[in-house]
């Protein structure tokens, strides 16, 4: 009986023991390579397909001047970036950090004000940009200089099934430059034809209202004063999600996989976020040729607003504590700041659109997308993006947003929508320290 | 007299040796971080940007909401997940020590199991058991129990009882390998003596088990009331804190403050000794009330 039972015991500990070594070893792979040599460049990123693949074309296209130029690319999630990033600044270990990172503009502000010395200004640095979309430049400027290289757009788009579309009597078109009330009084008659929901979203998540709040051009934040209970837009936009989920034309799922989930296996028909989201929407191959992609509502009687919006989004930011500042300037300026051929190779396979104004010229963006029913969507796109409203998403973006998710959730479960705005306001105060 | 010293003084020494190294290993790596963070606590200020503010930390944790939610919800799944999955895993261990039982090494080995599982992966797949179109859902409506489905974790209660059946699932087994080894140094003959005074199972269970069991039941309740305390997979991945930050544990609500937003370092630690108090506070009081001899 006993001998079992420390069988078992022992089992257990190398079962534990395993796992510790697995994630051991995974520490060792993150941390290696951070020093580069003189012509090397280190680069944190997190997505094979997408923000990696980008970056070692990148790297070809600048090795072809450059033929001693090498690039490393360690593969680091948006979350790890984040908290390597904090623990190396704060602790003074600036050795363990690369080169170049990505940031989410949702948390470039944040970082940018919290550590200034650690980014690099890029604002005299030779790269031009006044050729990239200007709401990008805007989420990557802090106290007037500019510390990143935009890099994807997040420009918002409605992507719909236009065959559940035309069961119901619609067309794309019957979505274009319209109002929210307009695409609620659209959908309902879908739903009641058809029996399938347009939208869906995260429950709990505020991307859809910070999507319609950006498309007023305002943001939680008025200079450095909170505009959150008092902010038009906001209460305008909370009214949309509560009447989208509370008349079903929107369904609430709980996490990502479920939301990519609704649209893939066509209980939903339709996508409504940053145009990031149109490779997760070719994900089925069946639905080809059904889809097509036109511009997001926009908020009923309220000023300055309009058909165009971002959500998400990334830049590549140089680090101060690089050996190699000057190369990766130079590296991001004759490649993500200056090369037509790089977004032109990149946009077929990761579908990475660009904020840099000339890619749009590349021929690739002139592609008829054949799961977009031969609709020119990266051209539209970058037409979309010129047109979104600037907004700073500020220091204190995550505490906002998470406390208008929160509010969010409580108005649909009945709370009166004043008191929840003030609570979230109350909350977003505190945590400011104020 | 002066060669016993010697002899007292060389085998100190050499004990002294020994457990140098794992106590210098435990200063360094564990007491060390301790009293910085300590210091820590009573700084304030956003990012590198720190000064020395006295108890303000502390005296701003009674204003702080979202703390108290937290500590609301952890002490929710403490009261009501720890009485639970001790009280089962007893029972459990009570069956599995039966020596009638057959196929008992398998019993054994399948409810220890989950506790090998990776806190992430089992949370990932409660996640998707407990989904609006998952596994629980389509079983209560197959067999009419519901007739629409529960969307389980994005409402408030249902979400904390997912975390309290996850929690159950995960660690009764390994509770039970404690309350087994202890139920092996209890003499059968005590079992038989009772039995022939007609006592009944459960009279056995209440008169011998459990006050035998006594040192164990104290030794898991503790492991356990601090595992609770310090909980952080489990929501971060079950719910991320949501619906509304109604399932949030204290712990995520720590790293929040120094990753998700804006880094308060200083704030963060002092939530941090706020649960160190607790847990010692309550392993103190079961100490004193578990152990009349």
């Amino acid at each position: 009986m006993k001998r079992k039972l420390s069988v078992l015991l022992i089992v257990a500990m190398l079962v534990t023991m395993l796992g510790s070594c697995g994630t051991a070893s995974n520490n060792k792979g993150g941390k290696n390579n951070s020093k580069s040599s003189g012509n090397a460049l280190t680069v944190w990123c997190w997505d094979k397909n997408f923000n990696i693949y980008a970056m070692n074309e990148a790297a070809k296209i600048y090795q072809k001047d450059h033929p001693d130029f090498k690039l490393n690319v360690v593969e680091t999630p948006w979350d790890d970036v984040q908290t390597k990033l904090t623990t190396a600044v704060t602790s003074g270990q600036t050795g363990t950090l690369p080169d170049i990172l990505l940031m989410q503009d949702n948390a470039l502000a944040k970082n940018i004000t919290n550590y200034p010395k650690t980014f690099v200004d890029l604002t005299n640095s030779g790269i031009d940009f006044s050729k990239f979309a200007q709401y990008k430049v805007a989420l990557s400027t802090v106290n007037s200089k500019v510390y990143g290289v935009p890099f994807d757009s997040g420009t918002a788009v409605t992507a719909l099934r236009t065959d559940v579309l035309q069961k119901a009597g619609y067309t794309i078109n019957d979505f274009k430059n319209i109002t929210w009330s307009r695409f609620i009084e659209i959908a309902k008659d879908v739903l009641k034809k058809t029996n399938i929901p347009l939208l869906s979203s995260q429950a709990g998540s505020p991307d859809l209202v910070m999507m319609m709040l950006q498309s007023a051009g305002t943001w939680t934040f008025k200079g450095d004063k909170l505009y959150i209970s008092d902010n038009p837009a906001l209460l305008k936009a909370i009214d949309v999600y509560v009447e989208l989920v509370k008349s079903k034309v929107l369904v609430e799922v709980n996490n990502w996989d479920q939301y990519v989930g609704t649209f893939n296996t066509g209980k939903v028909a339709g996508a409504m976020t940053g145009c990031w989201i149109l490779a997760s929407v070719q994900a089925n191959k069946d639905q080809k040729g059904k889809w097509a992609v036109t511009n997001i509502p926009k908020l009923d009687g309220i000023e300055n607003a309009t058909n165009y919006s971002s959500v998400g989004g990334s830049s590549w930011l140089v680090l101060s504590t690089s050996k190699n500042k000057d190369l990766a300037i130079d590296f991001l300026g004759k490649t993500f700041a200056g090369s037509t051929e790089l977004y032109n190779t990149i946009l077929p396979t990761s579908s990475a659109i660009a904020t840099w104004g000339p890619a749009g010229t590349g021929s690739n963006y002139e592609i008829a997308h054949e799961f977009f029913e031969g609709q020119k969507i990266f051209q539209d796109i970058v037409e979309y993006g010129k047109n979104v409203p600037k907004v700073s998403y500020g220091v204190y973006n995550y505490e906002a947003r998470d406390a208008i998710g929160t509010a969010i959730t409580k108005i649909i479960s009945g709370t009166d929508k004043a008191a929840a705005l003030k609570e979230a306001e109350s909350t977003v105060k505190f945590q400011m320290g104020k | 007299m002066n060669a016993r010293f010697k002899t007292k003084f060389k085998l100190s020494t050499i004990g002294w040796i020994f457990i140098l190294p794992a106590t210098l290993l435990l200063l360094l790596t564990k007491f060390w971080p301790i009293i910085r963070a300590l210091v820590l606590s009573f700084q304030s200020g956003v990012g590198l940007n720190t000064s020395f503010v006295g108890a303000k930390n502390y005296i701003r944790m009674l204003h702080d909401n979202l703390l108290h939610t937290s500590i609301f919800n952890t002490f929710f799944y403490l009261l009501l997940q720890v009485p639970i999955m001790l009280i089962i895993a007893i029972i459990l261990a009570v069956i599995l020590n039966d020596s009638r039982l057959k196929l008992k090494g398998f019993f054994r080995t399948a409810i220890f199991l989950p506790c090998a599982t990776s806190l992430v992966s089992y949370a990932i797949i409660f996640r998707s058991l407990f989904a609006r179109d998952g596994f629980i859902n389509l079983i209560l409506m197959k067999t009419n129990i519901i007739n629409n489905p529960i969307n389980w974790l994005s409402s408030p209660w249902p979400a904390r009882i997912v975390i309290i059946i996850a929690l159950t699932w995960r660690w009764t087994g390994y509770n039970m390998i404690f309350y087994l080894a202890g139920l092996q140094s209890i003499d059968p003959s005590i079992y038989e003596a009772a039995k022939i005074d007609g006592a009944s199972a459960f009279t056995s269970l209440r008169k011998i088990t459990i006050p035998l069991l006594k040192p164990m039941i104290l030794l898991t309740s503790i492991t356990s009331i601090s595992g609770t305390l310090q909980l952080f997979d489990e929501t971060k991945n079950l719910t991320n804190g949501g619906p509304a930050n109604s399932t949030i544990s204290i712990s995520q609500y720590i790293y929040n403050l120094s990753f998700a937003y804006s880094p308060q370092f200083g704030y963060a630690a002092a939530v941090s000794f706020l649960v160190l108090i607790m847990v010692a506070i309550l392993s103190f009081t079961q100490m004193k009330v578990g152990d009349r001899r």
